[in-house]
């Protein structure tokens, strides 16, 4: 049986992954180990080109390469947090500096994804810019392989770590530390293996995003410049808190953007396709000057108890 | 080996006094106050895209043209450029409008860029949010064609032709432009580094500092520290936009993809770490070593690709990329860490030391 998917919401709901991806990730190693990660994005160019190189030197499919860019992008991760990170820390670098270290990151790891670009063109006789990998991709029943494959790995990891987080040790461990790092190393917490696994996620989480990324739009070494707004708009949105804030900050904004520049093109014409990060930025500016602390902040008690009595409000009036 | 020559080393001054105005005022955001300011391209580019919209038009209007100006911008901006060439009086009030107009540009950037700081945000959140906008003005000014024809830019008049007249023998009339250049661009910069060294060594200075090491104890004390981020904003991303007009000016054209993040915000961010901050001193030698060595790569670019194993196109971002975290993690404080600003002179204190 054929169900035919608009899509808009297919490419919608693929990007929202990808971005969710990323914000997780940004979230998580600035409530853990308090760094600003302004290269988020180019990790997830990392993950692109893992799978490029899979696909097309060795041979190995799209969604099998997903576990070289989990690992890959991880062990990248894990490089950056000892030879940047740590070294930064031990010396007691203030948050500023920390985001600046990781914007210096970020030029670097784009001039190394180009000349690493330049080689396997160079070496492979291969496009290894502005290409896209939808010839690699299947159809199921009418709908696109990477829409079912990214959303079920998105939620399958959102689970894992939503267990990570909640029932296991090290979850409260990274808690822990998240909150008071010396007083967790008093506890007898390993924070330096706390602050590697979680730089661990923070690389591999953004490759993964990174892997499908390509199926559906272009990609070239400075990708993370279409997206990095978007990120960032996620994040702020969500709070800079919690997994599932950054979950929810990163879908909300990638949604908004896909679905309202895609009904507004269809409205004013094509023209509007080049400002839809306006999208995210104006999310952004009103979530910094209505409720800067974002979703996180909000009164969700209070919230909910008003529109309890709306509704109860509402059934009295019908009665 | 070809030697650059008195062309390249004259450019070369242009380029240091420029990033001097953007380094020195940047300096004053962050060194001293603590700004962790990503967007300083945004007011450079406010700036350069002004003198790109505002000069050209202005001049056909005064001159009476009436044709459509983007459609027919490089024949009316020759027009432009036959009166400019004629009436000195007429350039320099040109130049020193479009100045005044681009550091007003810059300001009101500054303003509106600081205003989320009034919400009583984090600083890092001001550092992601400005990223964010600059990037997105960038994006527009290169998509919207309205404003400098977007990807294709617009030629700008210039106001330094009439220069060409005033031409010792044996001297081509694009060196005394390039002169021209210089004088304004030294002008511009005197007056910003008298502007920020008479900072550092003020009370003022000395209040910027202690809010960037402790912003409570400030506010506790009275002080509305709010009001002198964005204060400092203001100012600081004027003097930029003014940096902005001179480059646009030099250039003599004007793009949608100039004044970008890279070379605009993480450069001079980089040479004020490499110098020292809230350090003017150090600030003014880092500029110097990072656009001297920055120029001489784009010299001997054709030499380096047989040197380096990958295009020299990407060895900005590889030194700068490096330059910046190691520079964090082993020198944070720069070549010439902050020294304590005495306001008084040495004669001064000696005269109070015997007083005493």
């Amino acid at each position: 049986m054929e169900i035919s998917l608009p899509p808009l919401l297919s490419h919608a709901i693929v990007y929202a992954n990808v971005i969710s991806f990323m914000t997780i990730s940004a979230t998580l190693t600035l409530t853990k180990t308090k760094v600003p990660n302004f290269a988020v994005a180019t990790f997830g160019t990392i993950g692109i080109y893992i799978s490029f190189t899979c696909i097309k030197i060795f041979g190995i499919g799209l969604y099998p390469s997903l576990i070289f860019c989990f690992l890959g992008g991880g062990v990248i991760g894990v490089i950056i947090y000892l030879l940047i990170i740590k070294p930064l820390r031990r010396r007691g670098a203030t948050g500023e500096e920390m985001m600046i270290a990781t914007l210096g990151l970020d030029i670097f790891l784009i001039a190394l994804l180009n000349i690493y670009a330049d080689f396997l063109t160079r070496s492979f006789k291969i496009m290894a810019r502005d290409f896209t990998l939808e010839v690699y991709d299947f159809k199921a029943g009418g709908i696109d392989g990477v829409f079912i494959v990214s959303t079920l790995v998105f939620f399958l990891i959102f689970v894992s770590l939503h267990l990570i987080f909640s029932k296991t040790n090290i979850g409260i461990a990274l808690k822990a530390v998240g909150e008071n790092p010396s007083l967790a190393e008093c506890e007898g917490i390993d924070t330096e293996m706390l602050y590697v696994i979680t730089w661990f996620l923070a690389g591999a989480l953004p490759a993964i995003g990174g892997c499908f990324f390509p199926v559906y739009w272009i990609a070239n070494p400075t990708t993370s410049y279409f997206v990095i707004v978007t990120v960032f708009s996620g994040c702020v949105l969500g709070g800079f808190a919690t997994i599932y804030d950054a979950a929810l900050g990163g879908y909300i904004v990638a949604l908004a953007q896909t679905v309202l520049v895609s009904y507004l093109s269809d409205i004013v014409g094509l023209w509007i396709l080049p400002y839809s990060f306006l999208v995210p930025l104006l999310t952004m500016i009103v979530t910094i000057f209505l409720f800067p602390q974002g979703i996180y902040g909000l009164p969700w008690s209070r919230l909910i108890e008003k529109w309890h009595l709306m509704i109860k409000r509402g059934g009295n009036m019908e009665g | 080996m070809v030697f650059p020559g008195i062309d390249f080393f004259l450019v070369l001054i242009i380029y240091i006094m420029i990033f001097l105005i953007i380094t020195l005022s940047y300096n004053l955001a962050y060194g001293y106050t603590g700004i962790p300011d990503f967007g300083r391209a945004m007011a450079a580019g406010a700036g350069g895209f002004l003198c790109g919209y505002l000069p050209g038009r202005l001049m056909a209007y005064l001159m009476g043209i009436k044709e459509d100006y983007l459609g027919n911008v490089l024949i009316i901006v020759d027009k432009i450029n036959v009166v400019l060439e004629k009436d000195p009086l007429m350039s320099i009030g040109l130049l020193v409008l479009t100045l005044i107009l681009g550091a007003a540009a810059g300001g009101i950037l500054g303003l509106i860029a600081s205003l989320p700081l009034f919400r009583g945000i984090r600083l890092f959140y001001l550092g992601v949010t400005l990223l964010a906008i600059q990037i997105s003005f960038n994006t527009i000014v290169y998509h919207w064609e309205p404003i400098i024809r977007g990807e294709f830019g617009v030629p700008i008049p210039d106001p330094f032709k009439w220069l060409g007249h005033y031409c010792p023998p044996n001297v081509a009339p694009s060196f005394m432009r390039l002169m021209g250049v210089i004088i304004t661009s030294g002008i511009v910069l005197a007056i910003t580094a008298y502007y920020c060294i008479s900072v550092s060594r003020s009370p003022l200075g000395r209040l910027l500092k202690a809010i960037r090491d402790d912003e409570r104890s400030v506010e506790a004390l009275g002080r509305d520290v709010r009001k002198i981020y964005v204060k400092v904003m203001t100012v600081s991303y004027a003097l930029t936009g003014m940096a902005g007009v001179l480059f646009a000016f030099y250039q003599r054209y004007v793009i949608g993809l100039n004044f970008d993040k890279v070379a605009w915000t993480f450069w001079p961010i980089a040479m004020v770490i490499l110098g020292g901050l809230a350090n003017n001193k150090g600030t003014v030698i880092g500029t110097i070593v990072f656009i001297t060595l920055k120029r001489f790569i784009m010299f001997y670019k054709a030499d380096l690709e047989f040197i380096l194993p990958f295009s020299p196109v990407w060895l900005e971002g590889i030194l700068l990329g490096t330059l910046l975290m190691a520079m964090l993690i082993y020198r944070p404080r720069g070549l010439f860490p902050e020294t304590p600003e005495i306001p008084l002179s040495r004669e001064e204190i000696e005269k109070l030391r015997k007083r005493t």
